[in-house]
């Protein structure tokens, strides 16, 4: 039997690169198109300024950014890429846009892309697979070393719940508002391996306490096979944070990487106090808060048990995190951050705004893809 | 007692051939893969007095209307799919067009001079051959869910050369009126005047509609029925002063799309109506065809369809990787082009106060109306399956 683990390789220490999950568009119903093949080819004939792939379903697209560790050439980047998907999305009719989940697709309507792995996905999780279509952004961090690595991960346990809020774009879906923010982690935590990591701080705990039991058991064969919030990705040497909904504009989705590369700067320091398993006692419970009212859910610090509004949380971090963001050159992104939280509220507050204004889940759309295009106010 | 029997027999004809293509229609769906609408076509074929069933002449007629009345529906509904921000961006799509409607043209003119077809219908001829059937595209990509490049390219370039094929037509009939000494002023009339008054009542229409669904509030409501109501106005309107309600409706789809003065639409095929609706457009053109005309043209019907269909393909490809998308995709949409048939039966259907006679003059035409009544949607469903646009590729 092969090992399925491989090695931590190490990487440059809090560099950070973005992944985006993107909705394909019909730009007349607004309605999900299945176009991801038909975007590849033409994306195909030329150069493109980063990495682009097909996902599960046939109108969905994943696109990511190389390394960065300035703020600026992240955003840079992912410029360059949004436009370059918007003019080849415009040559062949098809709208792109952020946000978790598409207000009113049905899911049994959607089709799988024909690869492989998505087949055997399909097959394996049913109608699961098909509520999949879902629209997350990953954040990658690079990690000196494989201990490292799990030391932020379950250090970043406490500030979870601020990138829910400040990413969740997905109030809408299948047609009804659920009164969540960010309605797409809930599809998330269906799957059965979703969730928080297991708490172990050591490389090799994790190899031989954990991951090889599990591998015994036959439940997962790889890494992949984790859906965890945020999870050790050891051939990059990153860890990943994975519950961000893909927010309107590639603008926000820059500045969520720039604010965890700043937290995790400040958490290397080790000023804090360490993490430990009962920490976690409360995770569930903020990361409901989080994802049901966003900016204006209610969190129980981990350690002193004390309520705080997830707002003003949010607010202080950032100010105290200024020195940090000032020495990576992200004061940028943390005024966008600082601005939405303060003022204009989350993307999901402006969707249903839209929803309200425009008429209905299709004008929602269409707002969407505006934001994404930067044509409309957000 | 007789009269009644006779009354009473008339006015339960159309219902029972409707309840039989149904049927026919779920049948070779069900065990032939046939998309829903050949099944329909050929079930009016057979049911037609000519072919000695019991549907008798209804030209003219409230049927008549009705057709008309579903084909406007598919129309508005192809209007409203239209996106000319996308033919301005994508010029090579506008170019395709340009280059399979002038090709099919002059293809077609010169393989009917050929078979020794006077110059008029010729010419008459040539412009139908230009267009593609919305009905059976529409209705094929719907009943499949299709979407990708081959369906958004098949319902675009069918729709303008369905324009390009009415103005020609028109153009031509004018031409004929005036060559038969009729005078300039209904040449004129019934060529530029006929379009642009057609196409203004249709804008009319798309500017009107939305603006009082919009004022009557409740945006968030199904504009399905609103729709429909002012289609049917649109065509009794077009109909009854011998406009285009072809392209009134097509004007009227289009507008509404691009005004978005709201953004709830109607359901696809106008739901339930629309599927009822289809069934009696389908039969109506099935039993349009007579079998002795169709067995006189056979043989330039056939030569009309091979050429048409080559030339369309090659249109296509030419130009598809211009266009964005592969060889394959490119050839794949000039195959979902083929169908013609109800297209041709309705344009044919209002000229016939003109006493031109038409159908009997333009040879051909019949055999090829019955022939693309069945090929015609199976390519179009062939083609979107092999394209992978369709749910249907996921369990091959």
């Amino acid at each position: 039997m092969t090992v399925a683990l491989e090695p931590f390789k190490a990487s440059h220490p809090l560099t950070m690169g973005v992944e985006l999950e993107l909705q394909l568009v019909n730009p007349t119903d607004f309605d999900l198109s299945a176009s991801a093949s038909d975007m590849l080819h033409l994306l195909e004939r030329r150069k493109f300024p980063g990495d682009v792939k097909p996902e599960m379903t046939e109108s969905m697209i994943e696109i990511s950014t190389d390394p960065h560790a300035r703020h600026a050439d992240l955003l840079a980047q992912l410029l360059h890429i949004r436009d370059t998907l918007v003019a080849a999305g415009d040559r062949l009719n098809v709208a792109l846009c952020g946000g978790g989940t598409h207000p009113f697709q049905r899911w049994f309507d959607q089709r799988i892309f024909a690869k492989p792995r998505f087949r055997k996905l399909s097959d394996l999780y049913g109608y699961l697979a098909k509520q999949f279509t879902v629209f997350g952004q990953h954040v990658h961090i690079g990690c000196a070393s494989a201990d490292e690595g799990l030391y932020l991960l379950h250090a970043l346990n406490r500030y979870l719940p601020h990138f829910i809020a400040l990413s969740a774009s997905s109030p809408f879906f299948q047609g009804v508002d659920t009164l969540f923010d960010s309605a797409r982690l809930n599809s998330v935590f269906a799957f059965p391996l979703s969730g928080r990591a297991p708490f172990l701080l050591k490389w090799s705990d994790f190899e031989h306490d954990y991951f090889t039991k599990m591998e015994k058991t036959g439940v997962v064969k790889s890494m992949k096979d984790f859906y965890w919030d945020i999870r050790p990705k050891p051939e990059y040497g990153t860890i990943e944070l994975r519950v961000c909904d893909t927010p309107l504009t590639v603008e926000r989705a820059a500045a969520l990487a720039a604010y965890l590369q700043a937290l995790c700067r400040m958490l290397l320091e080790r000023n804090e106090a360490p993490p430990s398993e009962d920490d976690y006692l409360v995770y569930n419970y903020n990361r409901f808060q989080a994802c049901r009212f966003g900016l204006d859910g209610t969190l129980i610090h981990p350690k002193t048990n004390k309520s705080l509004s997830l707002r003003e949380d949010i607010l202080a971090t950032l100010r105290g995190l200024e020195p940090h963001a000032a020495a990576l050159g992200s004061q940028a992104a943390f005024n966008e951050l600082h601005q939405a939280v303060a003022s204009e509220g989350s993307h999901a507050s402006f969707l249903r705004r839209q929803y309200a204004e425009e008429g209905g889940v299709q004008g929602m759309v269409d707002a969407a893809v505006r934001a994404f295009r930067r044509e409309g106010a957000i | 007692m007789a009269e009644t029997l006779q009354t009473i027999a008339g006015s339960i004809a159309w219902p029972i051939a409707i309840a039989m293509a149904w049927i026919a229609g779920e049948a070779g769906s069900r065990w032939l893969s046939l998309p829903r609408v050949s099944g329909y076509g050929i079930a009016g074929f057979f049911m037609a007095a000519a072919q000695g069933g019991f549907l008798a002449d209804f030209s003219g007629g409230p049927v008549a209307l009705l057709a008309d009345f579903a084909f406007a529906l598919i129309l508005f509904e192809l209007g409203y799919r239209i996106n000319l921000r996308w033919l301005r961006i994508n010029p090579w799509l506008g170019v395709t067009s340009a280059a399979e409607a002038v090709g099919v043209f002059a293809a077609v003119f010169m393989l009917a001079r050929a078979f020794a077809v006077p110059l008029v219908p010729s010419l008459l001829l040539a412009a139908l051959a230009m267009s593609t059937s919305p009905a059976a595209v529409l209705r094929v990509a719907n009943e499949l869910k299709s979407s990708g490049q081959v369906t958004e390219r098949l319902l675009h370039l069918s729709a303008l050369n369905c324009v390009w094929a009415v103005v020609v037509f028109k153009a031509i009939i004018g031409y004929g009126v005036l060559a038969n000494a009729g005078s300039v002023f209904q040449a004129t009339w019934n060529s530029l005047v006929v379009v642009a008054v057609s196409a203004g009542i249709g804008t009319l229409f798309g500017v009107a509609v939305p603006g009082l669904l919009r004022s009557i509030g409740g945006v968030d409501r199904n504009a399905t029925v609103a729709f429909a109501v002012g289609v049917l106005l649109l065509t009794a309107l077009t109909h009854a002063f011998k406009f285009s309600p072809l392209l009134a409706a097509l004007a009227f789809g289009l507008v509404a799309r691009h005004r978005r003065v709201i953004l709830s639409q109607a359901q696809r095929n106008f739901g339930a109506l629309g599927d009822l609706l289809t069934v009696l457009l389908f039969v109506f053109v099935g039993a349009s065809v007579e079998w002795k005309q169709a067995v006189a043209g056979i043989e330039l019907a056939l030569a009309v369809m091979g050429v048409r269909l080559a030339v369309k393909m090659a249109a296509t490809t030419l130009f598809a990787r211009l266009g964005g998308i592969t060889w394959r995709k490119g050839a794949l949409t000039g195959l979902a082009m083929t169908p013609m048939s109800v297209f041709v039966i309705l344009l044919l259907e209002q000229t016939r106060y003109l006493q031109l006679g038409a159908l009997d003059q333009v040879a051909g035409i019949a055999a090829m109306v019955l022939l693309l009544e069945v090929i015609g949607p199976l390519a179009t469903q062939r083609a979107l399956i092999w394209a992978g646009e369709t749910h249907h590729a996921e369990s091959r």
